[in-house]
Order: C-alpha cells, then structure tokens, then sequence
C-alpha cells in the first residue's frame, strides 16, 4: 500500500507532464483521446494519496533516493490532498468537455483564416496540471518556485489561444506573472541564504533558532508581494479581467478555478510551514486583511456595474480572492492560542476549495454562450435559458457557492471566517463578510436573471451581423457532443452544492501534517 | 566610495538591488512593449546576481554549513536556483517576444498573413466533430 501511495505521489506531477510531452508528437483527434485518458489516470492516482492522507497519515517520497537539502521530495499532507481532489475533479471535467467541444479551446490561424479549436490546448494544459499537482505535493522551496513558473507560462500561453483578442492580455499577464515570481524567486534564495536549505521542515527548524528576524521578514514579505500579484489581490489585480475574459471557453475556468489557487497554497506553505515569523509578521496579515477587505467590495461593485457576462464572472474572482485574504489577521493573531488558527485556516481552504468548483462551473457555462451566441452581453443573451436550461440550472447551482448559500462550501467557509472573527472579536470582518454576500447576490442575480426572462418579440435594436427573430440566436443548432458538454457543466453544478456536504471532512483532513 | 568598508559581495549585492529596482520601475512606467520585455529581462538579471552574491556570501560566512552539505565553493542550493532562473528567464522571454511579434504584425498588416503559427498547428485535420 505505501508503495502505491509513493508511486501515485510521483505519478501525480509526472504522469501528465509525460503526457503533455507525448501529446505534443501525435494528430489532433488522438491528442483528445489520449488528454482524457490522461486526465482519468491522474485522478485516480490522487484516490491512493487521500485515502492515505484521510486515515492520518502524511505520505512521503525522497525522488531518487537524494535527501534534502539538495534532493526532491514530494509530501502528501492534508493541504496537498484537499486541492489534489478539488483539482482532479475540476480536470476532469474541463478535460472531457474540451474534447467534447473542441471549439471551447480557442480559435487557431489557417491559410483559409480563423478556425476554431486550437490544439496547442492539449500540452499547454497537461503541462499546467503537472505544474499544478507539483505545487500542492513539493516539500521545498524550490519546487514550489518551478511549478510555480510552470503553471504561469502555460497560462499564459493558454490565454494566447483565444486568437488575436487575447494577446494583449496574454501579454500584459506574462509581465505580471514573471515580476510575481521573480520576487518570489528573491525571497526565496534570502531565505536559502539564512538557512542553508530549500527543504520547508529544515528551513523552518534553521529559522527558530535565529535571533534577528529582519532577513526571514524581508523574504516572507517579498514572496508575499510576488505572490499577491499572481492571486491577483486588489491593487495588484488589473491584469486579471481581460486575461480571463478573453481567455478560450475552457481556458477561463482554468485559470479562474485551478490556477490562482496555486498561488494561494504556495503562500498558505510560506506563511504558516516555512517561516515561524508569527508575531513579527502581524502587521503584513493586517495589510493583506485590509487589502482582503477592499477586494472583497471594490471587486463586487465592479462586478455590478458590467455589462458582459465573462468580465462580471472575472470582476466576481476578484471580489472572492478577498475573502481569503481577509482571514489572515485571523490566522496569525490567534496562532499561539490554538484554538482559533485551524479556524481561520480551514476557512480560508473552504472558501478557495468552494470557489474553485463553483468558479470552474459559472465560468465554463459563460465561456459556452459566448461560444454559442457569438457574445457574452449580458442584454443580447436575453432569453438564452429557453434553449440551454441545463446550463442555467448550472450557473444557478454555481451562484449559490458563489453568494455562500447553504449548502455549499461557500458557506461552511463564510461561516468558519465569521466564527474566527467572532472569537477574535474582529466585528469587521463580519461585517465585510455580510456586505459581499449581499453584493455577491446582486451582481450573479444581475447576470444570471435576463437569460431566464422572456426573450422580446420585436429586436429593434440588434445589431445587423445577427439577423434574427428572437433575440439571442445559437450560431446553428447543437451537436450531440456539446449537448454532453452542458451535461458536463451541469455536473460542476451539482457539484458545488455536493461538496457543501464534504466541510467537516475537509476540516479533519486539514489537520494531517499541519506545520 | 570604496572607503564605506564594503567588500566585494556586498557591491555586488547593492549593484544587484539597484538593477532589479532600475529594471522594475522602468517595466510599470514604460509603455513600449519591447521595452518592457528588455526591463522584465533586466529586473530577472537583478535578480540572479543577488542569488550569485548570496551564494558566495553564504559559503564565506558559514564555512561550517557549506561543509556539512558537502559543496566546497560556493553554496550548491543558490546556484542551482540560479541556473533555474536562467532557464526560465529564456523560456518567458521567448514567450514574450512571440506574442510581441504577433501583436505588432496583426497591427501592422490587419491580415491574416500575421507571424507565424505555433508549430503546433501545423496539420489541420481536426474538423470531425
């Protein structure tokens, strides 16, 4: 059993980047194939790890036999296998529905003009999810700083797919992304500098017994500042909205869903395994409290006031990247007391979690009629629900994790956050907490709503390229394939109230191997 | 300025902070993108021959340590960081200037005849839905 647990560990980073590599020399239909086979593969390998990890036991795999501080190592710890799953069923997904809709992963340049579906798709993405996989498992700093880099590139190359819309955006992203983790990269190799190693445990026993605390605060705020640009925190988040709207159908939820999460976890490893600062770092989890706190209004009265359905989706991203932020104050004041700090820690992985599935589900449903309408204006898609109930059924299911209505994981998250603060006394956060929730309603009930109402007989001011007779018009009628891929989305659906169920378990998870 | 008592590490070290702020600042202020691509490269530059100064700086101090880990010169960690860095400095630059290109050829020409495709598209036979 053990030898399967460490074989999957490995498996888990390597297998789909093996497989990005094959995928590269084969044609475009098998590239589908061989995606989705890859993609059910990797998820089973994450069942052995959480199994393992659930019967509190945190697996272990030193890669060629070298130990730290110069080899690898691999851990399975219970942040590691609470995002394994979250990502495994969120690939998935997406996997199964990009090869069901090749059409929802870009448009690629032929001599006869635009075509849509881009097989670049395939590599990039299997390439992000080893990356991916790689951040949750490593053990050091130094392989968190390369699936770091990993997943960033592939991103960024998976927004390039959406055609010429999406390269300004792609770019200004690529700039972004680099600055983050160059700084990272200079927190990193100070904190390497003081200790001597890049392994999380040794730096971290080195780091207790020095006295000047000055070099571990500088890293700690550097890699902080680095990663608040890749998660995209308020006043680092400009580059977020166009790169996500203009990113392919099921390039957005990907990136929405799975990939800023890998910034979360790296920083959830820096601040509370790597480096023990906790008292003289108060005042940094106060500014991102308060950054937290602006993210989580600004971005939802920024969601109000759009008018397309990708960019309120992303504005909505924006608003939720707060609420984890918003409970840093909480993890660090309270981390002597005991008590509190696991409350405050499992909130923040409930809300991220939750917001992952729901997030992948509404945007994967928006990139989808944009697809189908050939626009994602929020007035135009009037009446849409007509022809798809199954994706409003989707984005309805999805709306509810995203306000934080029971059951959902949105909501067992809210509720430990308010019970955090609570037992810190921190009313403010509650408050905060309560205005998001209502803006939140306002601005997916803003979106969602129209595509229920009745389409107008009369389109007197449509746009000519239209030409139709009720209002939205799909750009011919489905195939049997994109009928599955709604189904597909359905399932994000239903899977954002089913993991409401899962919160107890999460938080019994947690706590295996925590620092 | 050399009577300040600095050793060699230490100019290193402040020549390298003042490239990674030179090239920082000049990449959020400048608009040219090719420019930006050159200061996100320089600031990455900055950024490596820190990681260099604070190799040999740390195999200076802590003898006993670079001992222990058993990397006679310079501390082995560091540089591996380094070359890391390089490799991914090569890759996002790369990156980057293939979608400079293609900005700045779909803005000049407005056709579809814009840069080269990704060599990953090159047969096309996947319009069987």
């Amino acid at each position: 059993m053990t030898e399967l647990v460490e074989f999957s560990l490995g498996a888990l980073v390597l297998l789909p980047l093996l497989a990005a590599a094959v995928v590269m020399l084969i044609g475009h239909t098998a590239r589908r194939v061989l995606g989705v086979v890859t993609a059910v593969v990797t998820a089973g390998f994450t069942v052995p790890v959480v199994a393992t990890v659930a019967d509190g036991d945190a697996p272990e795999l030193v890669l060629g036999g070298f130990t730290a501080p110069l080899g690898i190592t691999l851990r399975g710890d219970g942040l590691a296998a609470v995002f394994l799953a979250g990502t495994a069923l969120i690939a998935v997904v997406l996997t199964v529905f990009a090869a069901l809709v090749p059409a929802a992963t870009g448009e690629h340049l032929t001599p006869s003009g635009w075509r849509p579906g881009h097989p670049g798709f395939w590599p990039l993405w299997l390439g992000c999810w080893a990356g991916l996989n790689g951040v949750y498992v490593s053990g050091d700093l130094f392989n968190l700083y390369v699936g770091l880099e990993l997943v960033g590139l592939t991103a960024v190359a998976l927004v390039a797919l959406g055609g010429r819309k999406s390269w300004d955006p792609a770019l200004r992203y690529l700039f972004i992304a680099v600055l983050g983790s160059l700084l990272f990269l200079t927190g990193v190799g100070l904190l390497a500098a003081v200790t001597g190693t890049l392994d999380i445990a040794q730096a971290r026993a080195v780091l207790e017994e020095v006295e000047d605390p000055t070099a571990g605060l500088l890293a700690l705020s550097l890699m902080t500042v680095g990663l608040g640009m890749k998660i995209a925190l308020v006043p680092m988040h400009r580059w977020l909205v166009p790169a996500h709207s203009a990113a392919p159908a099921v390039v957005s939820p990907i990136l929405s869903g799975l990939v800023i999460k890998a910034g979360l976890v790296i920083l959830l490893r820096v601040w509370l395994w790597a480096v023990p600062l906790v008292a003289e770092a108060i005042w940094l989890a106060w500014l991102l409290g308060a950054l937290g706190a602006i993210a989580v209004l600004v971005g939802s009265v920024l969601a109000l006031r759009q008018d397309r359905l990708k960019p309120l989706v992303a504005y909505s991203t924006i608003a939720q990247i707060g609420y984890w932020f918003l409970a840093f104050p909480l993890l660090v004041t309270e981390h002597d007391d005991a008590g509190a700090a696991p409350g405050a820690y499992s909130a923040i992985v409930a809300l991220a979690v939750g917001h992952m599935v729901a997030k992948g589900g509404l945007f994967a449903a928006a990139g989808y009629l944009k697809l189908r309408f050939g626009t994602d204006e929020i007035a135009r898609l009037r009446g849409a629900g007509a022809q798809y109930p199954a994706l409003i059924l989707a984005m309805g299911a999805c709306a509810v994790g995203l306000i934080g209505l029971p059951v959902s994981l949105g909501f067992a998250g809210k509720w430990q956050l308010a019970t955090a603060a609570v037992g810190a006394q921190q009313w403010w956060v509650v408050v905060v907490i309560a205005a998001g929730t209502l803006l939140a309603a306002g601005y997916l009930l803003r979106g969602i709503a129209p595509l229920l109402l009745q389409a107008p007989q009369e389109s007197d001011h449509q746009l000519p390229d239209t030409g139709d007779e009720t209002a939205p018009a799909a750009a011919g009628s489905k195939t049997r394939a994109e009928g599955a891929g709604e189904l597909l989305i359905l399932l994000l659906g239903v899977a954002t109230i089913g993991t409401g169920f899962l919160g107890s378990w999460i938080y019994d998870l947690l706590g295996v191997g925590l620092w | 300025m050399l009577e300040l008592g600095f050793d060699a590490i230490t100019w290193y070290l402040v020549i390298s902070t003042a490239v990674l702020m030179f090239g920082m600042v000049r990449l959020l202020l400048v608009r040219d993108l090719v420019a930006r691509l050159v200061a996100l490269d320089v600031t990455g530059l900055g950024v490596l021959l820190m990681l260099v100064a604070l190799a040999a700086r740390s195999s200076d101090e802590t003898g006993a340590q670079a001992a222990e880990t058993g990397a006679a010169g310079p501390d082995a960690v560091l540089q591996a960081l380094v070359i890391t860095g390089l490799v991914i400095a090569v890759a996002f630059t790369g990156l980057g200037a293939v979608l400079i290109r293609r900005i700045e050829g779909a803005k000049d020409t407005e056709g579809s005849d814009s840069g080269e495709e990704s060599p990953s598209t090159a047969g096309e036979r996947d319009r069987d839905d």
